[in-house]
């Protein structure tokens, strides 16, 4: 039990006074010292090692009171209240007031039930504030987020300047794109064009005609598996960057990524690196002319199945 | 407090309790009023504060409005909604009276409220709108209208022809407008007080309350904790997210006030495609052609031949066969 | 001694969360000095408006931010961005109306507020320095509008700040300084946007959360004023606490005020003009409606001139912030009762009045301006 506050104080001897003030350690939070009011001669501070027992009205000191006395007289100014100093949890630990300081309810808030019936009225209509808000923002905030597929067809060179069989040749194109409120714009972008040989043209399409489908699930154009040439959209399936056409050492003439060094074959199968998936293949039309047309799709990187984005 | 109690003016009394009953029943009336206005089911012009004031004091106002509306054809808006809000403002409004009365009653009469007050009240003060408030409509519309046409015209008087456009309005303004704000605030409190008298007359007939201030003030207070909380904010709680569902799905995606710039374009259906129509159409039109072509290439031969018949019977074996006409 | 095994409710998983926080931060007691604050008198509906002022602000912010996703603030792309959420985000007509309108109800509940203080003689000792926190408060909200207005960079912003910097311009010795500031430059162009921009976004919401945090301290400093009449046992009866009732009574407060500006949003969605010219063409450039009543004022012939305009857009409305913030140090009569106070109660009223009056009579001036 902690010294109250107003406790008699008694030594071996006599009565000497009561607890004027009690001290308290900032680090421990342990009550050090006592101060008694030695009944008018000059306060003198009582170190707890010299208290035998406390009871809520006595504190009683195992020395003589001749001893107390003899203890130079107590310095206020050394010290400051606990009001005055920022010791976190420090009122929890003390316990030296004898009793405790009361304030009434008010007579309304004496009732429970009323109580939280008006804290959880409260939060239904602050519930009911935000819901009806929280659809259109969320409509709001994705409006651009899932754009409809341009399927347009874009002419984008002419077959004449591939030269050879199954060899890769880039065709640079413009596309126009419009975003929100800005006005149009062009970027550049680019495909892999190959004139593929029935054996490469067999590893692309593997029996199947390929069909390109919009987000409906409608088919939007199928290249035909004996068309010779193939369009493979520039931006490599791993993680986007461009790659080029070269002399591998190994491998042959190969379509090789520099950024993370995926290596695919003229037939777009990947034959080394981290690409998950094989080159993506575009629609594409020749006409008699030799005029190639695409449509410019994008797919998803890092993925092993092909998710159309753009 | 018996001298207060006993001296308290109609005007007071009628104060009292309609400002907070037409307070307490407003939000509830708000919520349907915003779900009508994103439905589409009302329309306000120029006129949306007035319209807040009807609704604000639906009470007095729910018969008046028809009333004022199609007997001094004056239209505060326009919509079916408005009809429907008035209409479910009815029990909103009799549960207000009946909340606000009954605290009222309690603490400033002392008095047990009597059952169904509410309702009492309800229709009463309805029947004194419906009476008074046209009334007072007409004679402000014509104080209003005589105001100003005096106003305009004592400016026409010389002394005053110089005074420039803005002083000339505030002054105008301050005079026509003062006049009839005197007299609509006054009509207003004629109001206040009738209404009063009738919330008085009804509680002279009630029984004294025998408790003491505190615990008046304390029945009051816990009157409005329902006795079964759950079901209530359950209720409340479903009802609202009713509403806002019906409010999503009614909310315009894009703006009811396009600006010119960004008018969405009228989308026309396309025409349907019927095939076999359409091959036939296309037969037809190709067999017509190309007798048309054979008719002019037939044409341009003999014009050949007729000018070669001058040039000598050679020249005759070359344009023989006219060329065959080549189908489109 | 033996335990009876008694089967105790078990603490949820909630409780055991706010016990282990309690122990570290003292979160209980906190909560209890925060809620519990006795109101005297009983909490009031006419006590709302500093919560709702507080809701109108996290609202504003809330779709001022969500304003920004598409917004950018270039005098290329000001309008046409302005225009994209209006017609073609999803709902962002009603979010950008929503803001629009808000500004307004939160100008409408600072006088709402103010007038309340006024009137229950709240500002007295020892409430001074809430007073004067409050009239800083009251600039700042001013401010928002002024800046905020400039944003969609239509004919009606642009015009209405050229007009409004040209009258600042007036202040003796900083005017041209401050205007120039301000416009970032000689004559108002994207650098004007810009720091309207910066000061609207991002200076003014700081500016206003520390000051309305300062104010919200001071309060309860002070402690509730409460009601200015009623016995002291009419007050202790109806006292109750903060928490539940007052904050029940401010959150409905909140819902009217969210619902009126909903239904507002419905009512007049936000149209923009065309583009900002330099050129004003027939447009008769004029401010937001709550500055109407100074923009009225100074078309009357008496602040006519370059002393007259100084004297209606400067000096008198500077006079009339100075006789505010002196207020609580002029007026020392203990008296809160607002029917005791006549030269208070007749001095509001005219001054409510005055401003409706030339508020409308600018409405009415737009038919004679051709």
């Amino acid at each position: 039990m902690q010294p109250k506050l107003k406790s008699k104080v008694r030594c071996t001897d006599r009565e000497i006074g009561e607890v004027t003030k009690v001290v308290v350690d900032p680090l421990s939070h342990e009550i050090s010292h006592i101060v008694v009011s030695m009944n008018g001669s000059g306060e003198r501070q009582v170190a707890m090692g010299h208290v035998q027992a406390v009871t809520d009205s006595v504190v009683e000191l195992r020395t003589q009171s001749a001893d107390i006395l003899a203890l130079p007289p107590f310095k206020r100014d050394d010290y400051v209240t606990t009001h005055e100093v920022e010791i976190a949890h420090l009122e929890e630990k003390l316990h030296v007031t004898p009793g405790e300081v009361l304030v009434p309810f008010p007579e309304l808030e004496k009732n429970v039930k009323r109580r939280t019936f008006f804290m959880n009225f409260t939060h239904a209509i602050g519930f009911l504030i935000g819901l009806p808000i929280a659809f259109p923002i969320l409509r709001y905030l994705m409006k651009p987020m899932y754009q409809p597929f341009d399927n347009g067809w874009l002419k984008i060179g002419n077959v004449g300047k591939i030269k050879q069989d199954d060899i890769g040749v880039q065709f640079k194109y413009k596309k126009k794109v419009k975003e929100a409120y800005m006005p149009e714009s062009e970027i550049e972008k680019n495909v892999w064009i190959l004139k593929a040989t029935p054996a490469v043209l067999e590893k692309v399409y593997q029996g199947k005609d390929m069909e390109f489908r919009d987000a409906a699930g409608k088919p939007v154009w199928t290249n035909k598996k004996d068309i010779p040439y193939v369009a493979f959209s520039g931006k490599c399936p791993h993680l986007g960057c461009g790659y080029k056409w070269r002399q591998h050492k190994v491998l042959g003439q190969v379509f090789l990524c520099p950024c993370h060094l995926s290596i695919y074959d003229a037939s777009g199968k990947v034959l080394d690196g981290p690409a998950p998936r094989p080159l993506d293949a575009l629609p594409i039309k020749v006409s008699a002319a030799g005029e190639v047309e695409i449509i410019d799709m994008e797919f998803k990187a890092g993925t092993k199945s092909q998710i159309r984005i753009i | 407090m018996a001298d207060e109690r006993e001296s308290m003016s109609p005007t007071k009394i009628g104060l009292g309790v309609l400002w907070p009953t037409f307070w307490t029943g407003l939000p509830i009336k708000l919520a349907f009023a915003v779900l009508f206005l994103a439905m589409g089911l009302m329309h306000f012009e120029g006129r949306l504060g007035l319209a807040f004031l009807m609704l604000l004091a639906s009470p007095v106002t729910v018969f008046a409005l028809p009333i004022i509306t199609m007997g001094l054809e004056s239209h505060i808006g326009e919509g079916v909604g408005i009809a429907l809000l008035f209409m479910i403002a009815i029990p909103i409004d009799v549960w207000a009276f009946g909340v606000v009365a009954r605290t009222f009653f309690l603490e400033k009469f002392r008095k047990e409220p009597p059952d169904g007050l509410g309702m009492t009240l309800w229709w009463k003060s309805a029947l004194v709108g419906a009476v008074f408030l046209p009334i007072l409509w007409l004679i402000i519309s014509t104080v209003t209208a005589t105001a100003i046409s005096m106003v305009h015209s004592l400016f026409e008087i010389e002394l005053f022809k110089g005074i420039p456009v803005a002083e000339r309005i505030s002054i105008e303004l301050a005079i026509w407008g003062s006049i009839a704000s005197l007299v609509l605030i006054l009509l207003l409190l004629i109001g206040i007080s009738l209404v009063g008298r009738m919330i008085r007359s009804t509680a002279e007939a009630a029984q004294p309350a025998s408790d003491n201030y505190q615990r008046l003030i304390t029945r009051w207070d816990l009157m409005r904790v329902p006795s079964d909380q759950g079901l209530m904010l359950t209720a409340l709680t479903g009802t609202g997210v009713v509403l806002s569902l019906l409010f999503w799905a009614a909310l315009p995606v894009t703006t009811p006030h396009p600006h010119e710039c960004c008018k969405k374009p009228e989308v026309k259906a396309q025409p349907p495609f019927k095939p076999l129509e359409a091959l036939n159409k296309d037969e037809k039109m190709i067999a017509q052609l190309s007798a048309q072509v054979e008719a002019l290439e037939q044409k341009k031969a003999e014009a050949e031949a007729e000018k070669d018949k001058g040039k000598g019977k050679a020249k005759a074996g070359k344009e023989s066969a006219p060329p065959a006409p080549k189908k489109p | 001694m033996e335990q009876p095994s008694i089967p105790s409710t078990q603490p949820t998983a909630i409780e055991k969360v706010i016990a282990f926080i309690d122990e570290r931060v003292g979160l209980k007691q906190m909560q209890a000095k925060m809620l519990n604050e006795p109101v005297p008198g009983g909490s009031r509906w006419a006590y709302v408006f500093g919560s709702v002022l507080l809701f109108i602000f996290i609202m504003q912010a809330l779709t001022g931010i969500l304003l920004m996703f598409y917004y950018v603030p270039t005098a290329d792309h000001a309008y046409a961005s302005t225009q994209y959420i209006i017609h073609d985000v999803d709902y962002g007509w009603f979010l950008l109306s929503y803001h629009f309108w808000g500004s307004t109800a939160m100008v409408v509940c600072v006088f709402a507020h103010m007038s309340q203080v006024f009137l229950w003689g709240a500002y007295k000792s020892p409430r001074e320095m809430i007073w004067l926190v409050g009239l800083a408060l009251f600039g700042i909200v001013m401010g928002f509008g002024f800046t905020g207005y400039l944003l969609p960079w239509d004919q009606r912003a642009y015009w209405a700040t050229t007009v409004g910097v040209e009258i600042m311009d007036k202040t003796p010795l900083l005017g041209d300084f401050m205007a120039r500031f301000l416009k970032g430059g000689p004559t108002p162009g994207q650098m004007t946007l810009s720091r309207f921009f910066v000061i609207h976004v991002m200076i003014l919401p700081a500016a206003l959360m520390g000051l309305a945090g300062l104010h919200l301290f001071l309060f309860r400093a002070a402690g509730p004023a409460g009601p200015f009449r009623g016995t002291p046992e009419e007050i202790r009866a109806k006292t109750d606490y903060f928490f539940p009732r007052q904050i029940w009574k401010d959150i409905v407060g909140m819902a009217v005020v969210f619902a009126s500006i909903c239904a507002l949003a419905f009512w007049e969605p936000v149209v923009l003009l065309e583009e900002a010219t330099p050129d004003p063409g027939d447009y008769h450039p004029e401010p937001e409606w709550y500055f109407l009543f100074l923009f009225q004022l100074l078309r009357l012939k008496i602040f006519a001139g370059e002393f007259g305009q100084f004297l209606g857009a400067i000096a008198l409305p500077g006079a009339f912030m100075a006789l505010l913030a002196a207020l609580p140090f002029i007026d020392r009569d203990p008296e809160r009762n607002i029917f005791k106070r006549p030269i208070a109660l007749i001095g509001w009223i005219v001054v409510m009045v005055s401003i409706l009056l030339f508020t409308v009579s600018a409405i009415i001036n737009r038919e004679f301006l051709d």
